[in-house]
């Protein structure tokens, strides 16, 4: 076979190119630690990482809106929770009321401080987060209890329900409208503690019995609300630890499918640049074997 | 028979090592000239002189200055330049595509379109939060502006790969204008008994220019002449005579150009579809089936979310009680026209019902929903999944032209060592060559001396 200076060259040339680009691709993959860099780098891989930073993002997405939810929930709980406190002390004054040996002025005394009770009351079912109420339902812009004649509150909420999405079609309500809490089936609070009032004022001791009674089914109710809250607090956290464990599952896949292998590309790098100087030291040897050298 | 001849046995000698080494330094002195074939004096004897008892030789000359070329190599590496040009000029301009279309990080269309559904998803939690809201349709604004940049970066894509196109075009005419020149100067030469064995490697360079920017095929005469068939049998260049190419815009491809063929009458035949390879061939590729693809897939998706988006939006109720009205501009189906409609962020119909307004998000959840909701339209694919397998269509093509051009360097390397094996230059063996025409000079010259001698013997015998 022939050999042709230009043949010794070329090929040199050829093999020292094709060292240098995959030294770029191996420090490229370093510095970046990424072994996806385009989509023709790998396309199924490329496909599947698009695919998981889309599952990343609404997973994302699915535990931030039980931020939201948890944030509603908690201070429902923290309201009722001061509801519960509000009921026992009107119930401690009604026991008191109901006794025998009570005049008519004591009881008027007691009526001054439950009407401040049923007006405090009326505060927290109308308490609001951001501007928004959390008892009227869906109609979180007007307060759910208004005050009307007489001490008689009246509910201006609608009966739906605001949800989250915490997941592929899965919703968890982060709200109970009023009527379901304080106005509910069983008991309506504002009702029972004016039907107390206008007893104590008239001085009314069966009525005032009555009172307690109805006090009672009130705690009840409120103790029933509360504990859907926690229920429901409860699949939120439930929810969260689930996105928890998708989120690092995807997480993982993606890292998989795009991270670089630091450990084979730094070997990768060094392997390279010993080819690239053996080749380099090949090409300043070559000719000093050269029958030019020799004619003198 | 008689000692003149001796002279001319040495003088034919000398004239002969003169001229191979004459070759040798033009070997020598086109070591790294591109494209040059080795040439070789090749030597012969003269013809004998008849004589008693036998033909007595006369000397020696240098029958031919031949060029070492194997043709099936030659044919070969202009196979291999075409099939390069392809790849390369796809390759390149594939790259541009993929970075416009689609990118992992998080500024892809990808990202933008899970952005948006997040911000439906902010307006279900907080409806009556007007910041959600506002949110929202700047995340609405960016995903349309995100449609139209790239369909706008693809349309200037093609407006380059065009302008490369219209310089494809000049240069094949200029090659093809510089071989039919050529091809009338060597059959001059070697009509007048000369090799043109310089003007043969000017017109094998001008030839493999040529195969790099369209496929051809060629057949040499006779007479040392080419013919140049291009893009399916269309002569490109007979004997001294070249056709053109012209670039005409076809109205029907927005204008872009058309590669036709002038023949003979100026008779105009369209060759687009029909050129196979080289690097015209890799461009028309990318402007008119890989962009394009990718933008019919943009317009589909744009059509997709712009149509199902209004549909849904149109059955919930904004915070200002507004129902039946469109997210995004119902005129705007394609890609480039994308734009959203509503202005104001009240607007947007989250609330599933008009007495739910402003803390029902039945409707915004639905929006938010869509995400995950298959179309037929798609192919049964959601809205990320359809824009995935869009972005994976390029980055295969552009893959698969990275491959084929990383194999067809290595074929083309292997066929330029095999070239350079049979038509390179050895600096080694022209210097072997040159101390052996400096022998043969030195022992010519020696022999003219002794013709020299003998004649003087002669003379002397005389007194």
């Amino acid at each position: 076979m022939r050999v042709a200076d230009s043949q010794v060259f070329n090929t040199l040339f050829g093999n020292m190119q094709r060292t240098r680009s995959r030294i770029l691709v191996a420090q490229e993959q370093i510095s970046s630690q990424k072994r996806l860099l385009k989509p023709s780098d790998d396309p199924s891989s490329f496909g599947q990482v698009l695919a998981g930073r889309t599952e990343l993002s609404r997973n994302e997405q699915w535990s931030r809106n039980i931020q939201f939810g948890r944030q509603r929930l908690e201070l429902a709980d923290g309201t009722l929770t001061q509801v519960t406190t509000l009921l026992i002390r009107v119930k401690e004054l009604t026991v008191q009321a109901a006794s025998g040996t009570t005049t008519a002025e004591q009881r008027a005394t007691v009526a001054q401080e439950v009407r401040q009770l049923h007006r405090h009351l009326m505060q927290l079912a109308n308490t609001e987060l951001n501007g928004q109420r959390i008892f009227s339902g869906t109609k979180t812009d007007v307060a759910p209890y208004v005050l009307t004649a007489g001490d008689t509150v009246i509910y201006q909420g609608n009966g739906e329900r605001h949800v989250v999405e915490v997941g592929e079609g899965q919703t968890i309500d982060d709200t109970m409208p009023g009527n379901q809490v304080f106005s509910g089936p069983t008991a309506n609070l504002f009702d029972s503690l004016r039907d107390l009032l206008a007893s104590l004022e008239g001085n009314n001791q069966a009525g005032i019995e009555a009172g307690i009674g109805s006090l009672d089914q009130a705690m009840a109710q409120i103790n029933n609300a509360q504990g859907q809250v926690g229920a429901l607090v409860n699949r939120m956290d439930v929810a969260g630890e689930w996105i928890a464990r998708a989120t690092e599952l995807v997480t993982r896949t993606i890292s998989d499918h795009e991270d670089a292998d630091l450990a084979k590309a730094i070997s990768d790098l060094s392997r390279h640049e010993l080819a690239l100087e053996a080749t380099n030291a090949t090409l300043s040897r070559m000719f000093t074997t050269s029958l030019l050298n020799f004619l003198r | 028979m008689n000692l003149t001849s001796l002279f001319d046995i040495g003088k034919s000698a000398l004239s002969a090592a003169q001229r191979r080494t004459m070759v040798t330094g033009h070997n020598i002195a086109n070591v790294n000239t591109p494209g040059y074939s080795r040439q070789e004096a090749i030597l012969q004897e003269n013809r004998p002189l008849n004589d008693q008892p036998g033909q007595v030789g006369s000397g020696v000359q240098v029958a031919e200055i031949r060029q070492q070329i194997n043709q099936v190599v030659e044919d070969s590496l202009r196979r291999s330049s075409s099939a390069l040009g392809t790849f390369d000029a796809a390759w390149s301009w594939l790259l541009r595509v993929q970075d416009s279309v689609g990118t992992s990080g998080e500024q892809g269309l990808g990202a933008t379109i899970n952005e948006f559904f997040r911000a439906w998803q902010d307006v279900s939690t907080n409806p009556a939060d007007l910041t959600a809201r506002t949110v929202l349709l700047s995340r609405a604004n960016t995903l349309a502006l995100h449609f139209n940049r790239t369909a706008t970066d693809l349309d200037r894509q093609r407006q380059g790969l065009d302008a490369e196109i219209d310089q494809a075009i000049t240069d094949i005419n200029g090659l093809a204008a510089k071989i039919a020149g050529l091809n009338q100067e060597i059959s001059l030469a070697e009509s007048r008994g000369q090799q043109a064995n310089d003007l043969r490697d000017q017109r094998r360079q001008l030839l493999g220019a040529l195969s790099e920017q369209i496929g051809i095929s060629t057949t040499e005469d006779s007479t040392g002449q080419v013919t140049v068939f291009a893009g399916k049998g269309h002569l490109l260049v007979d004997r001294e005579r070249a056709y053109q190419l012209a670039g005409v815009a076809d109205a029907g491809n927005s204008g872009l150009l058309d590669v036709h063929y002038i023949g003979s009458g100026g008779a105009t035949v369209d060759l687009t579809s029909s050129i196979g390879e080289g690097r015209l061939k890799g461009l028309l590729d990318v402007r008119d089936q890989h962009i394009p693809a990718a933008q019919g897939s943009l317009d589909t998706l744009a059509a997709a979310m712009v149509t199902r988006i209004n549909q849904q939006h149109r059955a919930g109720f904004g915070l200002d009680g507004s129902t039946g009205q469109d997210f995004f501009s119902a005129a705007g189906v394609t890609a480039r026209t994308m734009a959203v409609a509503l202005t104001d962020g009240r607007a947007a119909a989250a609330s599933g019902t008009a007495a739910g307004v402003p803390g029902n998000n039945a409707n915004a959840i639905a929006l938010a929903g869509l995400q995950s909701q298959t179309l037929a339209t798609l192919g049964g694919q959601t809205f990320n999944q359809y824009f995935n397998s869009t972005v994976t269509t390029i980055g295969t093509a552009a893959e698969s032209a990275q491959r084929n051009l990383d194999a067809q360097e290595i074929v083309h390397e292997h066929l330029e060592a095999r070239r350079a094996e049979i038509s390179g230059v050895s600096i080694d063996e022209e210097l072997v060559q040159m101390i052996q025409s400096q022998r043969a000079f030195q022992a010519a010259s020696r022999v003219i001396l002794v013709a020299d001698e003998m004649l003087q013997t002669l003379l002397t015998l005389k007194r």
